[in-house]
């Protein structure tokens, strides 16, 4: 199991605690991560500039593959974009013919071999549900999670094949697994606002105020994120509302491999809960006591 | 007399230089937040916070910063080795250049530049830094994404480098092959007290060190030549090694010593020595309006940037530091050539998308030299297709927190009514549809513009829609407003049929397109296939590039 970890632009600067969760967690999983240097997946430029969005993809994707190796990335967005650009490239021969010509440039080119995964599938398939299963040491109990499944990964279905779009389960397995009972929400399948934050700033945070009450109000604990641009959202949100007793949004946004591996045995600190906002070490004390 | 004169003038020029640019940092504001802060607030809060940092647990790190980072450029190294290796050569053959001419003299009592190791230790630096030019224009030269940021002034200053190094080794060569100098030296040290001493030097001097005479100037013959070695012994070889230690300009000196008596006759050392001295001058004058002040704010600003994370700068400080940050830039290319979005000017010509080029956009507009409307919408599509990755941040060789003044122009961009490009291009786009909708029926189009929708293979399956309106019933953003309709202008399966009819303008111009979520839950529903929200992407690609803010492809 190796794989080219595409971080994305947002994770560095603003959501540093999912890289230090998902290094460590992969690691300890036996994943090996090798370090390209990406560019933008392009996702942010497709609104406008539709040759620059396909570009950047598909240099990423050529990039990998002059290394060999397939993409594992932890935001939903990344994925998405990078999916799209594959379809889009595979749907068109002249589109990719005119976009090598400008790889090779610098000596890339890109053949479409290079399979791009979202890191819950690698944890999901490639790791497996037994293997994860014989991982997790001290479950969580009473932990009601509602999960966001994230737009980029889910739709459209027939470009991303994230998961069996009639029947999507792959999340709540990787959540069961943890001990933590997904929930039946509303919210599930829908977005967080984030693409519209700089066209629309109200309906943004609307959207994703809505995703947070919807969740409190099916009693959930956590809401479960596993996007950089959602975990973004989420505590753009939380940082606008104030103190806990008088907001109306559940306990706390947490990415998915700080939630699986504090159920392993890793500290709060190992998978930087403490730098969620607001601060994830709640999450401690739902786990099973020994 | 000259050489003193143009010393005095250039170190003046340079103290004054210098003030100016810090009279610069005090008034230049970059973020709205700065401009609240006086001169007087800004030094005295960025004094205070030195001094804490320098009493503080601070200045063991400041110190390595200053060790690792400006003496052994570790920082570059993130960048690549071969410019690392570049600039270190550049960087210690120029030091070990200025301890030479200016310091050793100065400091070491038996310092003599014609003694070893000055002797040869002037070549090696010179040839370190001649060497390091070379490599540093090669990669502008030859690496594409270092070419297309590189302007006349980054080559000014390496050719200027070259010209310092190349007159040095020229003005050496020509003083060994010459007779004038030979002559001279003679007259300061030599003890001549028979008639055909000089000829007996001179011989010596041909034969070991390279001086080459006039024919038939100093014959040859034993005799000679031992009484010539005696004197050389006597007089000579105290204050002057053999010019073979030169390793650069000894070459030099064989390729001139044919040309010898011409160049002799044109008083070809003395105009080297001219060229050298004034080109030193020069730069030192310059210094402070060219990239060469990195040399002093560089250090300054990796040393404050490990004392005080820019979060918790005192903001008056901060004020201070951003302006300086301008100055601190090398335009070494590194940001550039790693940007994560550095592809975009292949389809958007505007190369402020890079962040060297953004970064000196906002250095002339900082001091006033453009034109601020035109400068302005150049600069917000670069500001605004930055994805804030961190990555230009974390390589800046000179530590320049390129984020913190991303995100302090966007402030000031936002404020002079400049903000985020599709915001922009959504107004403008809305404008263009405002008249045609208040009036019934539309005006219908040839299909003329069906044709632009071609980005992708899928975007005419708009054709496909019979107006179920199955998209706008799963739409989270017409779910989101109370009456839709009045609110978003066109639903999305409106904006379908609207482009079934050719209306452009009409549907670009629908709040409903610019306000789409991406959240395809509208393509995935649709029973007849139609890709909605690829469809609402083209238009708003269409918008930008019709406003000639889009894309040049």
């Amino acid at each position: 199991m190796k794989y080219a970890l595409f971080l994305g632009c947002k994770i560095p600067y603003y959501v540093p605690h999912y890289e230090i969760a998902t290094r460590r967690v992969l690691g300890e999983l036996g994943v090996e991560l090798v370090d390209l240097e990406f560019p933008c997946c392009g996702y942010p430029m497709r609104h406008l500039y539709f040759r620059s969005y396909l570009l950047s993809a598909a240099r990423g994707l050529a990039l990998a593959e002059s290394q060999d190796l397939n993409i594992a990335t932890p935001c939903k967005c990344c994925f998405g974009a990078l999916k799209r650009a594959q379809k889009f490239l595979a749907d068109n021969p002249e589109l990719l013919r005119e976009i090598n010509v400008e790889l090779a440039a610098e000596g890339l080119s890109y053949s479409g071999k290079v399979v791009v995964k979202h890191i819950l599938q690698v944890m999901h398939d490639d790791v497996g549900m037994a293997e994860l299963q014989s991982r997790v040491k001290r479950p969580y109990e009473l932990l009601r999670a509602a999960i966001l499944y994230g737009c980029h990964a889910v739709r459209p279905s027939e470009v991303t094949h994230f998961d069996d779009p009639s029947n999507l389960h792959l999340i709540d397995d990787l959540v069961k697994v943890t001990g933590a009972t997904p929930v039946t929400w509303a919210g599930r399948l829908s977005c967080c606002g984030a693409p519209v934050r700089e066209r629309n700033e109200d309906l943004a945070l609307a959207t994703i105020r809505r995703r947070l009450s919807e969740a409190r109000e099916a009693k959930a604990d956590i809401l479960v994120i596993a996007c950089a641009y959602s975990q973004m959202q989420a505590e753009w949100a939380y940082s606008l509302a104030g103190p806990p007793p008088q907001r109306e949004l559940i306990e706390g946004p947490v990415l998915y491999p700080q939630l699986l591996g504090l159920c392993m045995g890793l500290t709060a600190k190992d998978v930087a809960l403490d730098r969620n906002t607001p601060n994830g070490e709640y999450l401690i004390s739902f786990l099973r006591r020994d | 007399m000259l050489f003193d004169l143009a010393l005095y003038t250039s170190l003046a020029l340079l103290a004054l230089g210098l003030a100016y640019k810090l009279g610069h940092w005090l008034t230049t504001s970059i973020g709205p937040d700065s401009r609240n802060y006086t001169p007087a607030q800004r030094l005295s809060a960025s004094l205070k916070g030195l001094t804490r940092a320098l009493r503080g647990r601070s200045l063991g790190p400041m110190m390595a910063a200053l060790v690792l980072d400006g003496l052994f450029q570790r920082r570059s190294l993130g960048h690549s080795r071969w410019a690392w290796a570049a600039h270190m050569l550049i960087f210690w053959g120029m030091m070990g250049l200025i301890f030479l001419h200016a310091l050793g003299p100065v400091l070491i009592p038996s310092f003599t530049a014609t003694l070893n190791p000055w002797l040869f230790l002037r070549n090696l630096f010179g040839v370190m830094l001649l060497a390091g030019a070379v490599m540093a224009m090669w990669r502008r030269l030859r690496l594409p994404g270092l070419r297309r940021t590189t302007h006349w002034a980054d080559r000014a200053a390496l050719a200027l480098l070259a010209l310092l190094v190349l007159s040095g080794f020229a003005l050496e060569g020509a003083k060994i092959i010459s007779v004038h100098s030979f002559d001279s030296m003679i007259a300061e040290y030599g003890n001549l007290s028979e008639d055909n001493d000089r000829a007996a030097l001179g011989q010596m001097w041909r034969e070991h060190y390279g001086v080459v005479f006039p024919q038939g100037q100093v014959p040859a013959g034993l005799e000679l030549m031992e009484r010539g070695l005696e004197m050389h012994q006597d007089s000579c070889v105290d204050c002057h090694d053999a010019p073979q230690w030169a390793f650069a300009s000894w070459p030099l000196s064989r390729l001139m010593a044919p040309m010898a008596a011409w160049l002799e006759a044109a008083q070809t050392a003395l105009w080297l020595y001219y060229l050298h001295f004034l080109a030193a001058f020069a730069a030192l004058a310059i210094l402070p309006f060219s990239k060469f002040l990195h040399i002093f704010t560089g250090p300054l600003l990796l040393m404050i940037r490990v004392a005080v994370p820019r979060e918790e700068m005192d903001p008056a400080a901060r004020a201070l530091v951003r302006a300086m940050e301008l100055d601190v830039c090398t335009h070494c290319g590194a940001c550039s050539v790693h940007c994560s979005v550095a592809e975009a000017v292949n389809h958007v010509p505007n190369l402020a998308v890079l962040p060297s080029e953004k970064l000196m956009a906002l250095g002339h507009l900082a001091r006033g030299k453009t034109d601020y409307g035109e400068m302005l919408d150049v600069m917000r599509q670069g500001a605004y297709m930055c994805t804030s990755c961190l990555r230009c941040t974390l390589l800046c060789p000179v530590g320049i927190n390129l984020q913190d003044l991303w995100f302090a122009m966007k402030d000031d961009l936002e404020e002079a009514g400049y903000g985020p490009t599709t915001r922009t291009v959504a107004k403008k786009a809305l404008e263009t549809a405002a008249p045609s909708r208040s009036v019934a029926p539309f005006r219908v189009n040839n299909g003329e513009f069906q044709k632009d929708l071609g980005l992708s293979v899928q975007a005419d399956t708009f054709r496909n829609c019979y107006r179920c309106a199955t998209c706008s019933n799963s739409c989270p953003v017409v779910f989101s407003y109370e009456d839709p309709k009045k609110e978003l202008d066109l639903l999305p399966h409106q904006i379908m049929h609207t482009l079934g009819l050719g209306l452009a303008d009409e549907a670009m111009g629908a709040r409903m397109t610019w306000y789409c979520l991406t959240c395809y839950r509208c393509q995935e529903a649709c029973p007849q296939g139609v890709k909605v929200a690829d469809v609402l992407y083209e238009l708003r690609n269409l918008a930008a590039s019709r406003q000639g803010q889009g894309e040049s492809c």
